[in-house]
């Protein structure tokens, strides 16, 4: 069994890939953060979050097929928006469904943009680059590991659906429509405390483990070598950028 | 005059006070490099025992280990000390790639990660898993996920390995190169079991739990098996 979206951590190959990890998270998050305040109803707003957009995937290269999954996800959740004009619009006012128009499209290609640079960020770190990478920020430590576990128990509660789903499958829930509402209704009652057990038994392991615990090393450095400095720099005058589009002065 | 690696004394676990203990006036000692089989039916309280010798339930009585007092303030150094294996194994594998998380113990006490990632994989080929490093835990079968948390209890090789069924996703043949790894091993060793073949390869003492309390302790496996059969 695969998990789609496990897999896809690390999955990246461009040479975002070869920054240190913090530099890689702090960038990703630098540069989505240009995205959301990107202007995207006026002309420079939108193309500037539209060039972040495609910038950063060239320099993640995630696999292609990822991308084509984000962008059918971002359509699916941001496409509705452009429902709501029908009702705003009352057909006499052109002004009017085209401010519409313009606010659900700029939601569109901000959302858009922050997604994908979101998803190219994800393939570039591993999950337990994704844990260094914020060891080397100023966050907890319980925090960190708390993310990281979220990830992590994320795609086991993915494979655990999956066994259920299987074992439905096999006990008869693929023939017969009540075989299927039976085992579907039974669901809460087998697959949800089977889950809590399991994040039960993995908070003990964590506890033992000592995962959220201190550890013995010293923070690591967020930024190695000079090519992490340039990139965070790229990253901060692109926001830098952002702003100033923003707030007029390049408009 | 020896610290023993392990050692309960008048130990009670109870779940619901309510109810009857789990464990029942446990006294056990276990010296280091010692390794002893914990063996018993099924919810006759090895589990309980293990995990109550880590800090992970409530207890009456007195825990130490290697000498260190089981309380809330030595909680962190004596699980230092510790390699425990759950008995399912999955539970206890945190990371996504087979080679971090064998590498974690190390890397948490602030070894180099080129450095932990070596004696990681060589742990992992000493258990015959050298070979899947660099795979996802989430493909791995239940027998390699076995080995693989085995892996991480040992890399660190901590003074006291807690072992709860070590052998019971395993085919004979690796079955019998864990026992001969698990015996090289200088650590003190608890290893709870229902595969008396096993704990005889391994172990040099054989203790059997009844309800809750230590029905047996003795050095000849043979006899443990006289008994059992007997009861059958």
């Amino acid at each position: 069994m695969r998990a789609f979206w496990h897999d896809t951590w690390g999955a990246g190959r461009g040479p975002a890939v070869r920054l240190s990890p913090a530099t890689r998270l702090l960038a990703g998050i630098l540069l989505f953060a240009a995205c959301m305040l990107a202007p995207t109803a006026r002309w420079p707003g939108a193309a500037l979050a539209a060039a972040i957009a495609l910038a950063w995937l060239a320099s993640c290269r995630p696999p292609w097929r990822f991308v084509r999954a984000v962008l059918l996800l971002g359509l699916v959740v941001l496409l509705p928006y452009f429902l709501l004009i029908a009702l705003l619009a009352d057909g006499t006012s052109p002004t009017m469904s085209h401010a519409t128009l313009t606010a659900a499209a700029s939601l569109l290609l901000r959302g858009m943009s922050g997604l994908l640079v979101s998803a190219a960020t994800l393939t570039t770190l591993r999950i337990s680059e994704l844990d260094e990478a914020l060891a080397a920020l100023p966050v907890p430590r319980a925090v960190s590991g708390i993310l990281v576990q979220i990830v992590h128990q994320t795609a086991l509660l993915a494979y655990e659906t999956r066994h259920v789903a299987a074992g439905m499958a096999v006990r008869g829930a693929s023939s017969g429509r009540l075989t299927a509402w039976r085992l579907l209704a039974s669901l809460p009652r087998v697959w949800l405390p089977r889950v809590v057990q399991r994040a039960d038994r993995v908070a003990a392991a964590m506890e033992l483990r000592g995962f959220c615990g201190p550890t013995d090393h010293q923070r690591p450095r967020a930024c190695r070598a000079w090519q992490d400095v340039l990139a965070l720099a790229l990253a901060a005058t692109v926001l830098a950028a952002t702003l100033a589009v923003r707030f007029g002065r390049l408009a | 005059m020896t610290v023993p690696a392990l050692a309960f004394s008048h130990v009670s676990v109870r779940y619901d006070p309510a109810e009857p203990p789990i464990l029942n006036d446990i006294n056990l000692e276990v010296a280091p490099g010692e390794k002893v089989a914990l063996l018993g039916l099924n919810g006759s309280g090895k589990t309980t025992l293990l995990i109550a010798a880590v800090g992970l339930l409530p207890h009456e009585g007195t825990i130490s280990v290697c000498g260190l007092p089981l309380t809330r303030e030595k909680l962190g150094e004596v699980r230092r000390r510790v390699g425990f294996l759950f008995n399912v194994p999955e539970d206890q594998l945190l990371f996504p790639k087979v080679l971090d998380d064998t590498a974690f113990a190390l890397t948490r006490q602030g070894m180099p990660a080129a450095e932990a990632a070596a004696k990681a994989q060589a742990t992992l080929s000493a258990l015959g898993v050298g070979h899947l490093a660099q795979a996802s835990l989430h493909h791995l079968s239940h027998g390699q996920k076995q080995r693989v948390a085995l892996a991480g209890a040992l890399v660190a090789s901590p003074p006291l390995l807690l072992l709860d069924e070590p052998s019971a996703a395993l085919d004979p043949p690796a079955k019998h190169a864990l026992a001969r790894l698990l015996a090289d091993q200088p650590a003190a060793m608890v290893v709870a079991s229902h595969d008396l073949d096993f704990a005889a390869a391994l172990c040099t003492r054989f203790v059997t739990i009844e309800g809750g309390r230590i029905a047996s302790d003795q050095a000849d496996a043979a006899e443990v098996r006289r008994q059992w059969d007997s009861s059958a």
